[in-house]
């Protein structure tokens, strides 16, 4: 085993650490406790690997990461334990390390960046997140640079346009809570993400490609998530950025990462942006936790009229998005979906509305902006929200309660 | 000879070989030990880290039932052992009198009878004894099956039990249930008419209706009504269905290529994780077999399907056992991996070369990640 991977494995959870964990899971005892105590004696030199041992485990942890794979699979992902989602991504930690014990090639050491990006998908790694970094930097390690050049972006020209919301200059908290928080008042908030070191950073799409090239991220492939021709696949951010914003841009499909929570997976991007303050006016006291997601796509990207439960911060880093609102009130009006899935997505197109489909529509007080860069939509729970992207875009979103 | 061969996942011992891990058969499946006597029948049922198998009265569980692999208990029920449906917290227990127990798959393992909900109106109506006291009808279960998030009982009277309460009650005379299956979280029912009923979570399309959604009550499977039937199977998120014309169908979500369609995106990649909500009719491709003197289409009919957590297996009239689906534990068989070596999974129905079945008597039985096949010829070299 080369030294620098000998090292890692001092980061990896040990039984004591997990024992409590493991109370009621009979098999994650068994195969875990064989995984920790293999390592154990990895570290002290005690035994220099028995080969049968080794892959007698190594087949064990990957049937136990496959097996909770299925349970994170059953029943609604909110209702899955998160002691399942933690054993999930301990055993896609000792995974990794087992196929490293075995071989460390690019090609191994691409498999298991896979299983960490899987790891955190659907794992809960928030207890290990020293072990991820450090893994993900050994991963990374020794891959050639790509020789390929993506485009540095030009930053939006401002232009005026009428807005169907208020508008606020850098609103301080009391006046956001008043105006916009307690008034449920969806506001265009100017001027109050200048500071982030995204605005200029992130226009670089070369600096996005070297931190973040190698993370394997959910695509959404077609325009509209509602229609039928729309699917899901899970694509290295390195391909996805190439397809989708070099200069030579072949004809395909709309690419879109979106809802994803970028930030937890790479910590370094985090460091570019900050929570604003805004998320800390709540109803619960103290307030919770803010779920940060990332939007990044060409222009063309559409998320279909919609709602989301929480508040929501919409903040444009480059680019613009053409947005079109809808009040709580009008839900009635707006044909959401039948499907548990879609519940709470409607079934009209809201750019062009077809009257004659959908003949309550008449009823419904639509309002129109155009998120511009630098800006910020403040969305009260459950207001309706169709999301156009005009050029390519990156934008976050912060949901709290 | 009747024997059992195993193929798949026994990492904690669950079945015990009677030569080792050698295999038995060409496709690559293991013979098991197992208890048989020409008169009484041998059940079995897998979970994921156990096995149960009955024989006349008797229950063994084996596998990791408490701290490591290869262990074993031993029960003894109050009658011959009809079904079994072993789950991953319990495992159901239907005697031939109809008697429904459950036991826990542990080390001090006992046998406990199940309480049902008494339905809420009885199809035979209480008969009043003699003495003018009304007497409360036996219920007797005939069909059981169970998942990881769903367990299910359904009596002579055709209700139907989510263990304990009664969810829908059947109409009594005319409706007889064939066949009951399970998947993780979904049932599916058909019937002697030939309906298909489903109910249970199908957020990932396995119920066959056409909006994705959770059903709380037995529903017709609109997209096969008018289509007779004959067999049905439950996979952990999927289904399948053969009808008398000897077509196929399957429906669910296909992540490793258990439903047998293969989808490309253009640039060939697979498309995934696809949910099919509606059920597929299969152009299954034709059999290479051997056994048809005249070339008829029929001789090579689908026969009866059967499905893992995401695999599918398929007997087809000739004998011929295809398959399809998730196989990284050699669910289908270790001589795929022979053939192809780090294969994960087959996304479309392949025949499994090695292995030829008996129509008349062979039968195959799905674990989550194994399959089983009894063959039950009886015993003569």
């Amino acid at each position: 085993m080369d030294l620098p991977l000998l090292e890692l494995t001092k980061l990896l959870p040990r039984w004591v650490d997990i024992e409590n964990l493991l109370q009621d899971e009979l098999e994650a005892r068994f195969i875990l406790k064989k995984a920790t105590s293999h390592m154990e004696k990895l570290q002290t030199g005690i035994s220099g690997g028995d080969s049968d041992e080794e892959e007698e485990i190594r087949y064990l942890i990957c049937a136990l990461v496959d097996r909770n794979w299925e349970r994170i699979h059953t029943g609604h992902f909110s209702s899955v334990s998160l002691n399942i989602r933690k054993i999930y991504a301990i055993g896609c930690y000792f995974k990794i390390f087992f196929l490293l014990l075995e071989d460390t090639s690019p090609a191994q050491k691409e498999v298991c960046s896979g299983i960490l990006d899987e790891a955190q998908l659907l794992g809960c790694m928030e207890d290990w997140s020293e072990l991820k970094v450090a893994l993900m930097d050994y991963l990374d390690k020794g891959k050639e640079e790509n020789p390929k050049l993506l485009p540095v972006l030009e930053p939006l020209l401002r232009v005026s346009c009428t807005c169907d919301i208020p508008q606020l200059d850098a609103p301080n908290l009391k006046e956001f809570q008043t105006k916009c928080f307690q008034a449920e008042q969806p506001t265009l908030l100017l001027n109050t993400i200048e500071h982030w070191p995204a605005r200029k950073k992130w226009l670089d799409l070369n600096y996005l490609l070297k931190v973040a090239g190698n993370r394997t991220v959910p695509i959404e492939i077609g325009s509209n998530y509602a229609s039928d021709e729309w699917s899901q696949q899970l694509v290295k951010i390195r391909d996805f950025l190439e397809r989708q914003f070099s200069t030579k841009k072949a004809n395909q499909e709309i690419e879109y990462l979106a809802q994803h929570e970028l930030f937890s997976q790479i910590p370094a991007l985090k460091s570019d942006i900050s929570i604003p303050d805004y998320c800390s006016i709540s109803k619960d006291d103290p307030p919770g936790s803010v779920d940060i997601k990332a939007w990044l796509g060409p222009a063309g990207t559409i998320s279909a009229m919609h709602y989301d439960p929480k508040h929501n911060l919409l903040c444009q880093v480059f680019g613009s998005k053409r947005i079109i609102l809808a009040a709580p009130k009008d839900t009635e009006n707006l044909y959401p979906h039948e499907s548990e899935f879609l519940g709470n997505t409607s079934q009209i197109d809201a750019a062009k509305l077809d009257m004659v489909a959908y003949p309550l529509l008449e009823n419904v007080k639509f309002y129109e902006l155009l998120l511009q860069p630098g800006d910020c939509l403040y969305m009260p729970p459950k207001w309706w929200h169709y999301v156009r992207s005009a050029a390519p875009s990156f934008s976050v979103s912060f949901w709290w309660e | 000879m009747r024997r059992l061969l195993f193929t798949g996942f026994n990492a904690f011992g669950q079945h015990e070989f009677v030569n080792g891990n050698a295999a038995d058969c060409n496709a690559g499946f293991s013979e098991l030990k197992a208890p048989f006597s020409d008169k009484n029948q041998c059940t079995i049922s897998i979970a994921w880290r156990y096995s149960a198998l009955a024989f006349g009265r008797k229950l063994w569980l084996r596998g990791l039932l408490a701290e490591c692999p290869n262990e074993c208990v031993t029960l003894e029920a109050p009658g011959d052992i009809k079904a079994l449906a072993a789950g991953d917290t319990h495992c159901l227990v239907l005697l031939h009198n109809g008697q429904l127990y459950r036991v826990k798959p542990n080390l001090k393992a006992e046998l406990l009878p199940v309480r049902l909900e008494a339905p809420p109106r009885s199809n035979s109506g209480t008969k009043r004894s003699i003495f003018g006291i009304p007497k409360v009808p036996e219920l007797s279960i005939e069909h059981i099956a169970c998942g990881s998030h769903i367990n299910v009982a359904v009596s002579s009277e055709n209700a139907v039990y989510s263990i304990p309460s009664c969810l829908h009650q059947f109409p009594g005379r005319q409706f007889r249930v064939k066949q009951l299956e399970c998947g993780h979280e979904h049932a599916v029912l058909l019937n002697g008419n030939g309906d298909v009923f489903t109910w249970g979570n199908g957020l990932r399309g396995q119920l066959g209706q056409a909006v994705l959604k959770v059903e709380e009550a037995p529903l017709l499977v609109e997209a096969l009504a008018g289509i007779k039937i004959t067999r049905i199977a439950a996979g952990g998120w999927h289904s399948a269905a053969i009808s008398a014309f000897g077509d196929l169908y399957t429906w669910g979500l296909n992540c490793s290529g258990q439903l047998g369609v293969r989808v490309m995106k253009p640039g060939g990649l697979l498309k995934e994780p696809t949910v099919y909500p509606l059920p597929q009719l299969h152009d299954l491709p034709e059999c290479g077999c051997s056994t048809k003197s005249d070339h008829s289409d029929d001789d090579c009919a689908p026969l009866g399907v059967f499905a893992g957590s995401r695999h599918t297996l398929l007997i087809r009239r000739c004998g011929g056992l295809w398959a399809t689906g998730w196989c990284r534990y050699s669910q289908l068989g270790k001589q795929l991996h022979l053939q192809h070596k780090n294969l994960s999974y087959l996304d479309v129905f392949q025949p499994l070369d090695g292995i030829a079945l008996d129509t008349t008597s062979d039968r195959v039985l799905c674990g989550p990640w194994s399959t089983v096949i009894f063959c039950g010829k009886k015993s003569e070299d």
